[in-house]
């Protein structure tokens, strides 16, 4: 689903986020990238949205290369992708509702089709009764599943997640994380990058480490470390 | 793939496509409502702006349509000699009609002269006292009409052979100032067309920099539709359609001004010419202008709208800072 065949990434200024990072996740499996801050990992999802290009090196995602994809693809790109982010990205003027059903919006789906899918997203992340409300209204870790919907709600192959645990407590975070295994035992692959080394290790999935920019190792899941 | 799927498949997207022009086009109208006094300003400079050079065209127009008794303007009037007869003013009068084809030629022997001049002067009385009758025949030339250049060159013709007949005294024609009539309504349409080029412009800047506030305010939500997948397309359309809604806005002011004016100025300008004579009223700016009006105005406010959007969205492009 994902392939990085020697990665770097320089940022104009000659600041080096990622150096020479090759690894490959399957489809239908759930990873977890941690590292230190500073270490890459945002980097990294940019790459695989398509929000940057890599300086050298190939990435890969659902077979198509991302290194010689032209700019005008890169929308098409991201809707073929979910993304969470720690701070949520929710339109503050947009209901919970019409939040979650923007990427149906973009593709241009009927309404009475984006209104089934908007509540069938909410209900898997348990926020049915909250359709109409506003987000500013709702709990940190609501918003965040909120924003978890809004990734789900087109059926994307890839999720990815940047810190989606950054603001919350230690049981919404398990309940998070539990969520997303879910997801991806439903068929979508799903990137997680969290420095939340506890939780991590109790999920027992793969797990990629970077640091300096470099991969520094790649634990296999299911060996409860 | 079959053809069938093939059509499906463009079907679906056409759908898709006018689905989402739907949603842009009834929440950037909706944007406009929700602001409205902002709105009713911006509306306002546009109506005044675009009202300017229409208001001058209507005026030229009217000027135009008056027609400015184009006839008696450019009719020549011919004095024979004393001692012509009526047979000779006659033949030069045929002579004429055969060479040049004039729209008319009216003959006043010196008895109808004498008539006219009785009732027009209130002499009557006083002209009895006369042993005989001193007005010459007169003879009333008038060019065929139609545009004012050939008009001119008609009259040209007209009077150079009036020139060469011998028992002609005198030819007299007004011709001079209908032509510097015909010329300052040149000017008046070279400055309409050059008012309308500048205010066109400021059409556009106008809606240019307020849709230039209105992106900037919305700069986070464009940010997470990027981030969410909407293409350029998808981004720029709110913006475009409210662009456009400005313009038909000042466009409908416009032609609401126009009309007002029109229905303000008519009576006291029928009163002023009715003093001259002639009956008059104001034309308004009519169907086809108005869709003119209507519709240039909204491409100018979709212009407006697309020169300030595009700026933004390179901002967004591949390797930019989307989602920092």
């Amino acid at each position: 689903m994902i392939k990085f065949e020697r990665v770097s990434k320089l940022y104009p200024g000659g600041s080096r986020a990622l150096a020479d990072v090759s690894f490959q996740i399957e489809p239908g499996s759930m990873v977890f990238l941690t590292g230190h801050s500073g270490a890459g990992k945002s980097t990294l999802l940019r790459l695989v949205m398509m929000l940057e290009r890599a300086s050298r090196g190939k990435v890969i995602v659902n077979g198509r290369n991302l290194s010689n994809c032209p700019d005008r693809l890169a929308p098409a790109v991201r809707r073929s992708t979910g993304m969470i982010f720690q701070d949520h990205k929710l339109l503050k003027d947009k209901t919970v509702a019409d939040n979650v059903a923007l990427p149906l919006m973009i593709a241009g789906l009927k309404y009475s089709d984006i209104r089934k899918r908007v509540r069938a997203a909410l209900d898997k992340v348990g926020l049915l009764d909250k359709e109409h409300a506003w987000p500013l209204t709702l709990s940190g870790g609501e918003q965040q599943r909120v924003g978890i919907a809004r990734a789900i709600v087109s059926m994307p192959p890839l999720l990815l997640a940047d810190e989606p645990t950054g603001n919350l407590d230690p049981n919404l975070s398990r309940e998070l994380f539990s969520l997303f295994a879910q997801i991806s035992e439903q068929g979508a692959t799903v990137l997680v990058a969290s420095h939340d080394l506890e939780l991590i290790r109790l999920t027992r999935k793969r797990v990629l480490v970077l640091s300096n920019g470099r991969l520094a190792d790649d634990i296999p899941a299911s060996d409860g470390l | 793939m079959s053809s069938d799927t093939w059509l499906r498949r463009i079907r679906l997207k056409n759908r898709a496509w006018l689905r989402r022009h739907s949603y842009s086009f009834f929440s950037s109208l909706g944007v406009l409502l929700k602001h409205k006094i902002g709105t009713l300003m911006t509306v306002m400079v546009l109506g005044i702006a675009m009202f300017l050079p229409l208001g001058l065209y209507m005026t030229l127009t009217n000027l135009e349509g008056m027609n400015l008794r184009q006839d008696e303007w450019s009719a020549i009037t011919v004095f024979f000699k004393s001692g012509t007869t009526q047979k000779d003013v006659n033949r030069v009068a045929a002579e004429l009609d055969e060479r040049l084809n004039p729209e008319a030629v009216v003959i006043i022997s010196p008895t109808e002269g004498m008539a006219d001049f009785r009732d027009a002067s209130g002499f009557g009385e006083s002209l009895d006292m006369l042993e005989e009758n001193p007005l010459p025949w007169v003879m009333q030339v008038s060019p065929q009409s139609g545009p004012t250049e050939q008009v001119e060159a008609h009259v040209g013709e007209l009077i150079g052979y009036l020139q060469s007949v011998d028992s002609i005294e005198v030819t007299q024609f007004d011709y001079k100032w209908l032509q510097r009539l015909g010329r300052m309504m040149e000017l008046g349409q070279a400055a309409v067309t050059v008012l309308m080029l500048l205010f066109g412009l400021a059409v556009v800047v106008v809606v240019a920099n307020t849709i230039r506030l209105d992106v900037a305010s919305h700069a986070e939500e464009i940010e997470i539709l990027a981030l969410v997948g909407a293409g350029n397309a998808f981004v720029r359309q709110p913006f475009l359609y409210t662009g456009l809604w400005y313009g038909l806005m000042g466009g409908l002011l416009a032609v609401l001004l126009l009309s007002l004016t029109t229905l303000y100025l008519g009576g006291p300008l029928g009163l002023l010419l009715e003093t001259y004579g002639t009956v008059f009223s104001l034309r308004g700016l009519g169907f086809n202008n108005t869709l003119w009006v209507l519709s240039g105005g909204s491409f100018l406010g979709w212009l407006g709208a697309w020169v300030s959007v595009q700026r933004y969205l390179r901002r967004l492009k591949v390797g930019g800072r989307l989602g920092r």
